[in-house]
């Protein structure tokens, strides 16, 4: 983390997330008796003003911008090969918040190339794509300001690293990723459409199918298993290839995680929580639903015809 | 509104069509506003950035987006990671763009190249970056597969410069 003691006005710095600020008054004040000092942030895009004290600047994450050195690093990364996004949704999410945030430039880099190389495999979810926009501006605002260019020429300068003039994408396999051992074959969140397989080339079902009956029910087995491993989620893929419905997360990229079929054939460990309920024997056909509402008056049975009316009036004089 | 400088002769007919594009692609208005001089001293190949700098201020509204439009070459532009093909350059978020319709060939008849590159450039102005969707205009423009697009915007760029459009102070 750079010093941030030696602050003056006119400063150029990086708020996380919201990108380059400039320093516009440093000003000591006396709060509840104790006396604070006070650094005054303009955020450059949108002209928000920011108040923040100067012991929680480092907290916060502001930092100083990047330097020359730093962006060679970055362009040195940015050409090699190097490691693909984690498979897995929900790490590669944590992964890419927290180098959105504390990671400075070489984090944003590798929030945005991850997650360009991932979309040369699949196209990125909503949320992502959002993630990936954001981790790009952020990525093109500092480098123009490191390197002292416009920003047209930051975006291009990295651009023609990850997309190579005179060269279209190549197509990322699903090896490529598995490889790394970052994330199982379940954790690809993939659909078998999306991954362009066959559905020979999948695991025979056979296997599946007995697991799968005997979990019926068990959505809560879904929910806090992140930390047990790769082994527990193959199982948990193998026995339940989609997830309950009732189930769906806020994050969108869940409806398209569903896991594929592997080919790992290993016995299932014992699932956490309660065990599901046995189901009642189905033997004979359910009773017609019941009519709601008050039940009818029985009729009174009728035997004789009702007399006739009584006339109503004098009665007509004897002739 | 989108206005075009010209800085070269072209067709009427073909900025007439071009103009009716880009008010089709952004939803604003779009003409042709006139004729201006490449700036003294600059000569073929254009550095795209001093092209930009020098200039003639023309006559344009805070909001309007103003596209220059060029028939010769636009020099690639070295940068730190390497030299970067120049088909067109903008300002991010600010007014100004520059295309060339150079590397086109018989322009009159591939309008749709011409006004995919100027959406480009448009839309870089509105702050827009690239695009992961080859099928985009936002793609970059340097790819083998760009030329052969449509003059669309991708789901996610549609929205994004829809939204600029609207908040963009009158």
């Amino acid at each position: 983390m750079p010093d941030m003691t030696s602050l003056a006005v006119g400063d150029r710095l990086v708020y996380p997330n919201q990108g380059l600020c400039t320093v516009t008054e440093i000003k000591t004040e006396e709060i509840a008796g104790s006396k604070l000092t006070f650094v005054s942030l303009v955020i450059t895009e949108t002209g928000a003003k920011v108040k923040v004290p100067r012991e929680k600047l480092e907290k916060n994450g502001v930092r100083r911008v990047s330097t020359p050195d730093d962006v060679k690093g970055v362009v040195d990364y940015l050409r090699s090969d190097s490691e693909k996004a984690s498979l897995d949704w929900k790490k590669r999410a944590r992964d890419n918040t927290a180098r959105l945030s504390e990671g400075g430039l070489i984090g944003l880099a590798e929030v945005v190339k991850g997650l360009q190389v991932l979309s040369e495999l699949r196209p990125l979810p909503p949320k992502e794509r959002e993630q990936y926009n954001d981790a790009r501006h952020l990525f093109v605002e500092e480098l123009g300001a490191a390197m002292s260019v416009q920003a047209a020429d930051a975006e291009d300068a990295f651009d023609i690293l990850l997309f190579v003039p005179g060269k279209d994408r190549p197509k990322r396999s699903v090896e490529e990723f598995q490889a790394l051992g970052l994330g199982g074959e379940d954790d690809l969140g993939l659909e078998g459409d999306l991954l362009g397989l066959d559905g020979s080339e999948e695991t025979p079902e056979e296997p599946a199918e007995p697991e799968e009956k005997a979990e019926e029910g068990e959505g809560d087995a879904e929910g806090g298993d992140e930390d047990e491993g790769p082994k527990k989620k193959k199982s948990a893929a193998i026995a339940a290839p989609k997830p309950p419905k009732g189930k769906k997360s806020l994050i969108s990229d869940l409806e398209v995680t569903a896991p594929a079929a592997t080919a790992l054939v290993e016995p299932a460990p014992k699932k956490r929580g309660r065990p599901p309920k046995p189901k009642p024997e189905v033997t004979e056909p359910p009773p017609p639903p019941k009519k709601r509402g008050r039940p009818p008056k029985p009729k009174p049975a009728v035997t004789e015809p009702p007399p006739p009316p009584k006339k109503r009036g004098r009665p007509p004089k004897a002739k | 509104m989108i206005r075009i400088f010209t800085l070269d002769e072209f067709d009427p007919a073909l900025l007439k069509a071009l103009t009716k594009s880009l008010y089709t692609a952004f939803g604003v208005g779009s003409e042709h506003s006139g004729a201006v001089t490449a700036p003294h001293g600059q000569q073929e190949p254009y550095d795209a950035n001093k092209l930009l700098e020098t200039l003639p201020k023309v006559h344009a509204l805070k909001d309007d987006k103003v596209l220059f439009l060029t028939s010769r070459k636009l020099a690639p532009r070295k940068l730190a990671s390497g030299e970067a093909p120049t088909f067109g350059l903008s300002r991010y978020s600010a007014q100004l763009a520059v295309v060339t319709a150079v590397h086109i060939k018989n322009v009159a008849d591939n309008v749709k190249l011409l006004t995919r590159y100027a959406m480009h450039e448009v839309a870089h102005t509105y702050g827009l970056h690239h695009c992961l969707d080859p099928r985009c205009s936002m793609y970059p423009q340097w790819t083998p597969s760009y030329a052969n697009g449509d003059c669309i915007f991708c789901t996610y760029c549609r929205d994004s410069v829809d939204a600029k459009i609207r908040t963009t102070k009158s």
